[in-house]
């Protein structure tokens, strides 16, 4: 039963048009980077490697398929949480607010699988959007620049990973930003259950995304000990993986934290949904 | 005034006759060079340098006489800024620059004579050169090149099979480093904290070890692979 509902689930997000509208934003997205970086790259990196420039030079092909799928990312992560709020916000709400709702909690299922199938359908959803990115990065990038070492620069240095050494932190990589997205998505599920409005989970899971990064950013002693536990935080963790030795506590730590807001998200969500009045 | 006309003379000559000296030695270390007319040779790089974490990366170096190199390398290598090009070429040009011996000095157990060289042109980048050559082989075994923008660069070399044409089995550069401080916008890991790595003081030197394999001497290579 519960995944003839998550099926219906899927069905009712495909039949949204707003739902493709994060495929062709990281189409487009991606496109222009690659269209940018394929006409300028090269002065963007010599931009970058001049600190090293001065006493060092460069052999080799800086700028490949690999440095784009990187440069992609950590352009687009940053955004694609929007884009995955878009959708998975108003999964409950949405409902709430055309009045279906009520007919959907009239089905011989509980109201904790009605909501764990849209978790579900939202957690599919997420994931398409992260397998879209990956194949547009990792293997349009490759297949336009070429593979190649990849050069990582970090606040502390740089980083230089071998060709062969790539492919499985990309993989990593992407398992993370995966999780931190599937914490976006149930964040903004659970918010939508509070609300009986589209638009209102949507702009509040932005909102916390922005204070939460704010607060993370900002060297302030006062912050220091909420820091560690704020899911933005351990968002950009995927880069962990691009780091050398791989800092696996760290990854496992922030694995950790982000599943730990998963749970107690759809905990809170089921809570609330199962003692809620539905009146629409 | 003619006893300090005779004392700056008497001064001026030894100077002469030890740059003359100086430079036949490097006559002599370039006539060893030049009977390479070209060559090919495998080579492994390995960068040991503060704040970058990198792997030894394999490439062929392609040469030809007078100053045509080309590395062709899969992955990236660090090299030093002023590479082992540079001082052939430089040294070829008798013209550009006077050399003295300065002293001698035991290296990889060799007595060396030390070789100062001092370019002719004040304003360029090169201030100055020093070179130990083994007098017995006439190998180079030691340079050391200053440069107004890249600092002080030293190379050790090593000798194997191509001793007789002076060609090295390994180069080990060592390198100034300036800090490197990286902009956090520009890293764009600005959730990451520091490492605590990053509060210990950084090494002002680092090392690139060059070693070369497999040596292909007067083979012929076409004038295209320096092209590309």
């Amino acid at each position: 039963m519960l995944w003839n509902s998550v099926y219906n689930e899927f069905i009712k997000i495909t039949a949204k048009p707003r739902s493709y509208l994060g495929l062709l934003a990281i189409t487009v997205l991606v496109g222009v980077i690659l269209f940018a970086l394929k006409v300028d790259g090269k002065s963007m990196i010599s931009f970058v490697t001049s600190s090293f420039e001065q006493t060092l030079s460069f052999e080799g092909e800086l700028l490949n398929g690999n440095l784009v799928a990187f440069i992609v990312l950590q352009m687009l992560i940053i955004h694609i949480p929007l884009l995955v709020a878009l959708v998975t916000g108003d999964l409950v709400s949405g409902e709430a607010a055309s009045g279906t709702i009520r007919m959907l909690l009239t089905k011989p299922i509980s109201r904790t699988q009605v909501l764990l199938s849209k978790f579900i359908a939202g957690a599919v959803y997420t994931l398409c959007l992260i397998i879209w990115l990956g194949i547009m990065a990792v293997i349009i990038g490759k297949l336009l620049f070429g593979n190649g070492d990849l050069m990582v620069l970090n606040s502390d240095g740089l980083v230089i990973l071998q060709e062969q050494d790539v492919n499985w932190r990309y993989l990593g990589g992407f398992a993370v930003a995966f999780l931190a997205l599937l914490t976006v998505s149930t964040l903004s599920i659970c918010l939508s259950c509070f609300s009986s409005n589209s638009i209102g989970p949507i702009v509040l899971t932005m909102a916390i995304i922005i204070l939460f990064t704010i607060i993370g950013t900002l060297d302030v002693q006062l912050f220091d000990s909420i820091r560690p536990y704020l899911f933005t935080t351990h968002m950009a963790s995927w880069r962990s993986f691009f780091e050398e030795p791989l800092p696996t506590a760290d990854i496992i730590k922030s694995v950790i934290i982000l599943l730990a807001h998963q749970v107690l998200l759809i905990g809170l969500a089921l809570y609330q949904f199962n003692k809620k009045d539905i009146t629409s | 005034m003619l006893r300090l006309l005779t004392l700056i003379f008497l001064g001026w000559m030894p100077l002469q006759l030890l740059a003359q000296d100086g430079t036949a030695q490097l006559q002599q270390l370039m006539a060893k060079w030049n009977l390479v007319k070209d060559y090919t040779v495998q080579v492994n790089i390995r960068s040991e340098i503060p704040l970058i974490k990198s792997f030894p990366v394999k490439a062929t170096l392609y040469f030809k006489q007078k100053d045509q190199f080309r590395m062709v390398s899969k992955g990236i290598a660090i090299l030093p800024k002023q590479n082992f090009n540079e001082l052939p070429k430089f040294l070829q040009q008798k013209d550009r620059y006077t050399a003295l011996i300065t002293g001698s000095e035991l290296i990889q157990n060799q007595k060396t004579t030390i070789i100062t060289v001092l370019p002719s042109d004040d304003s360029g980048d090169l201030v100055l050169l020093k070179v130990w050559i083994d007098s017995k082989t006439d190998l180079l075994l030691k340079s050391q090149t200053t440069t107004r923008s890249n600092g002080t660069i030293s190379a050790l070399y090593e000798y194997g099979s191509q001793r007789a044409v002076g060609l090295p089995d390994k180069m080990i550069f060592t390198v100034e480093v300036k800090k490197f401080k990286i902009p956090k916008g520009l890293a764009t890991d600005i959730n990451r904290s520091s490492s605590p790595d990053a509060a210990k003081p950084t090494p002002k030197n680092g090392k690139i070890t060059i070693s070369f394999a497999d040596y292909q001497i007067n083979k012929g290579i076409k004038d295209e692979i320096f092209r590309k």
